[in-house]
């Protein structure tokens, strides 16, 4: 990887520059090397605004969450030192692993048929014979600007149970109206529908991206051997896409550990999900501890929790995908 | 480094980078002051407010909305862990008890003259913003009272009578009212009531002197008192006598029932009848009102609340001593239908001769002076809230055939306990 070799590419680019400052300008040899300073320094400042903000606003409050996870804090009251005793409790804790079922469940229920969606719709959108290809993919990005909140309304009133259009639809062929937001499976269902409608439009962009960096004289070989359209999409498409795909799988791994909104709207009055908290995720258990029922440290320690799992989620995807391209 | 130093570094750090971002807090101008009031969605107080400012040219009132009554108890948390505040905070009452368990971020309103005003209000209501150490942490607003609203055209339609009084005298309790509930179901096959929680169990459970806790903060009794049982049981018998349509309050389809039909019979405070008016105004005329079994019951109302760091506490108490006179709140009732916390108006003709159009011509006044005049104070706790819903929760998993009735009381039970361990 690129990443991993700097220091053998940094000294022969450095001299160069040193001969070519040089030849141009011989004399003031002070300014020179002040200029030079100020170069290196430069790029430093360009980037010191977003890490001065992140340390503030990113890096200070997840150290910060660690800190409060061992207090029975009161966010209004007081705070008392209690050590490991919220992670302690939170292990024992049903809601805890009802929160993580749901989150895993809504997370591939969302995730597989998205990225197989956005597969498809960006193989369709780089076909050079579709007329106002440009019309087409921006509208993909439609969803993915639209307020979550007005998306939620919407697909709310779609799965009512009484007076939702897909009830109407399902009733048309004889089906009993299902009760979207009660049963767990379904409520997850509906859940994943919402977060599938927001993010497929981002990912088909991204797919279609990579879909344009392939070579044309790939498939024109490919079709020279005999490979048809859905050979030539097995094995030239889906291989050149391997590590866009990976990246799009990490994404929303990470995306998907930390659904809220949708569950937290559809919730409302109320931040548990459902009355049998059926699709309450991790995220949403931690607002209900820390903010509904006004217990910081335990709900941190939900934080703490999920921090933890995204990365050890972070880290197999970089394995696994390391090993993915290294097999190439 | 205490936690609390540590916390008041963050914000100083916060406030800093707020000031630097441009914004300012609200800073006295020309010998102004500035009342920063913090409200939600349906208080119904905003020509109150309109009509103060104009009396008091030497006060600006900076009203912030948060939204609906969660999102203000969440904002106001926010503030408070911060070391900040409004001068003026409303709070729902079903937040109250976790707020005043916190009495040291609130300003002890004795120190303001509250012992003077406590004789106006309703006992049980002005309990409701005292905290256990006794400290005065809010004044109360309006009280929701509670009726049972109902549509006089199904109730013929199921050869039900459609007179208040008759409809009152059907139902005076509750196994009465869910005997009238399966009469309903047989004669329409549909749900009378709109769902258990809020039409049988929330005000059954509150008919008593005690709810959850009994007379202090360590004193849980939700699992012993009866009281709570009784009314987990009468939830449970109007689900089994299927008289319910299974509508969650502050659904979509909440709101479209009211208007198609898909129930007859509604737990309605007094703020209740405008929402209703206005999610269903083709309607009007198609309600009335009746008693609620057992004949008490309250549903809502708030507390206005000064935080630890107004600058401003004298004029904040003034400004609320004001607002929730006997005079004002019979304006915001007139209006908008918040019922008052104040006793001394009920016999008086604004509220004994006060009838709704949109309810029949409905004496409602009576009504919900009737309802709230017999409720006892009720202790309630830090933790009121959270044990509340997880009953209710519970309720909903049977009404929604996801849990068996059966299992239903030990499944709440436990719900409670882990929700308190946790």
């Amino acid at each position: 990887m690129v990443l991993s070799a700097p220091p053998r590419s940094t000294s022969p680019r450095s001299t160069s520059v040193r001969r070519l400052t040089k030849s141009t300008a011989p004399k003031p040899r002070r300014r020179i090397r002040s200029a030079s300073r100020m170069d290196a320094f430069a790029p430093y400042m360009y980037i010191a605004p977003f890490f001065a903000l992140f340390a503030v606003f990113g890096l200070f409050p997840t150290v910060f969450t660690f800190y409060v996870a061992l207090f029975d804090w009161n966010p209004i009251g007081g705070q008392t030192f209690i050590g490991f005793e919220n992670f302690v409790t939170l292990y024992g804790d049903e809601r805890f692993w009802n929160a993580m079922r749901n989150t895993f469940s809504i997370w591939i229920l969302s995730t597989v048929p998205q990225l197989l969606l956005a597969l498809f719709l960006a193989q369709l959108l780089n076909n050079a014979r579709l007329k106002f290809a440009n019309l087409f993919r921006m509208t993909m990005l439609v969803p993915y600007i639209t307020s979550v909140v007005a998306t939620t309304i919407v697909f709310a009133s779609l799965f009512g149970r009484d007076y939702g259009l897909i009830n109407s639809f399902l009733n048309l062929f004889g089906i009993e109206s299902i009760d979207f937001a009660a049963n767990t499976f379904a409520s997850h269902i509906m859940v994943s529908t919402m977060v599938l409608w927001r993010w497929f439009g981002y990912n088909t962009l991204i797919y279609l991206a990579a879909l344009q960096a392939i070579p044309k004289d790939v498939y024109e070989a490919a079709a020279i051997d005999g490979a048809g359209g859905f050979k030539q999409f097995i094995f030239v498409t889906i291989p050149s896409l391997r590590p866009v795909i990976i990246f799009t799988v990490i994404v929303s791994t990470i995306g998907g550990l930390q659904i809220f909104t949708e569950p937290l709207l559809l919730s409302s009055p109320g931040l548990t999900g459902g009355a049998g908290r059926q699709f309450q995720t991790l995220s949403l258990f931690m607002y209900e501890q820390g903010f509904g029922d006004f217990k910081f440290g335990y709900g941190s320690a939900i934080g703490v929790t999920l921090f933890a799992l995204i990365v050890v989620f972070s880290v197999i995807n970089y394995l696994l995908s390391r090993r993915i391209t290294s097999d190439e | 480094m205490s936690a609390k130093k540590i916390a008041r570094t963050v914000i100083a750090g916060g406030a800093a980078l707020a000031l630097l971002a441009g914004c300012s807090g609200g800073g006295d101008t020309d010998g102004k002051i500035t009342l920063d009031v913090w409200t939600f969605g349906g208080m119904g107080l905003d020509e109150a407010f309109a009509t103060y400012q104009e009396e008091n040219p030497d006060i600006i009132l900076k009203v912030t909305n948060a939204g609906g009554s969660d999102e203000q108890a969440q904002a106001l948390t926010t503030a408070l862990a911060g070391g900040k505040g409004p001068d003026v905070a409303a709070i729902e009452v079903g937040y109250m008890s976790q707020f005043k368990a916190q009495p040291q971020n609130f300003v002890d309103l004795r120190t303001l003259g509250a012992d003077d005003i406590e004789g106006t209000y309703l006992d049980w209501r002005w309990s409701q913003g005292v905290a256990a150490d006794g400290s005065v942490v809010g004044i109360p607003t309006d009280v929701g009272g509670l009726a049972m609203a109902y549509r006089t055209d199904l109730f013929e339609a199921a050869g039900l009578p459609t007179d208040r009084d008759e409809v009152s005298a059907l139902w005076p309790t509750w196994d009465d009212f869910i005997d009238v509930g399966a009469q309903y179901r047989e004669a329409t096959g549909k749900g009378m009531i709109d769902n258990v929680n809020s039409a049988i169990f929330n005000p059954a459970v509150r008919q008593g002197d005690e709810m959850y806790y009994g007379s202090s903060d360590d004193d849980l009794v939700y699992d012993s008192n009866p009281d709570v049982k009784e009314a987990f049981e009468y939830a449970l018998d109007a689900i089994d006598a299927d008289i319910t349509s299974r509508t969650p309050s502050w659904s979509e389809a909440w709101n479209a029932g009211m208007n198609n039909g898909d129930f007859a019979v509604l737990a309605a405070p007094s703020w209740m009848m405008t929402y209703i008016s206005q999610q269903a105004p083709d309607t009007a005329g198609k309600w009335d009102i009746a008693a609620v079994p057992e004949n008490a019951g309250n549903w809502g109302g708030s507390q206005l609340t000064i935080p630890a760091k107004s600058d401003h506490p004298e004029e904040a108490f003034a400004f609320i001593e004001w607002l929730m006179s006997p005079e004002r709140q019979l304006e915001i009732f007139q209006a908008h239908g918040n019922f008052p916390s104040t006793p001394e108006l009920y016999e008086t003709p604004d509220i004994q001769n006060f009838t709704s159009e949109f309810f029949s011509d409905a004496p409602v006044g009576p009504i919900y002076a009737n309802s709230v005049e017999s409720i006892q104070p009720i202790f309630e706790g830090p933790q009121q809230r959270i044990i509340d819903t997880a009953i209710l929760n519970s309720l909903s998993q049977v009404e929604n055939g996801e849990e068996p009735a059966a299992d239903a009381w030990s499944t709440a039970m436990k719900n409670v306990k882990t929700a308190l361990g946790g």
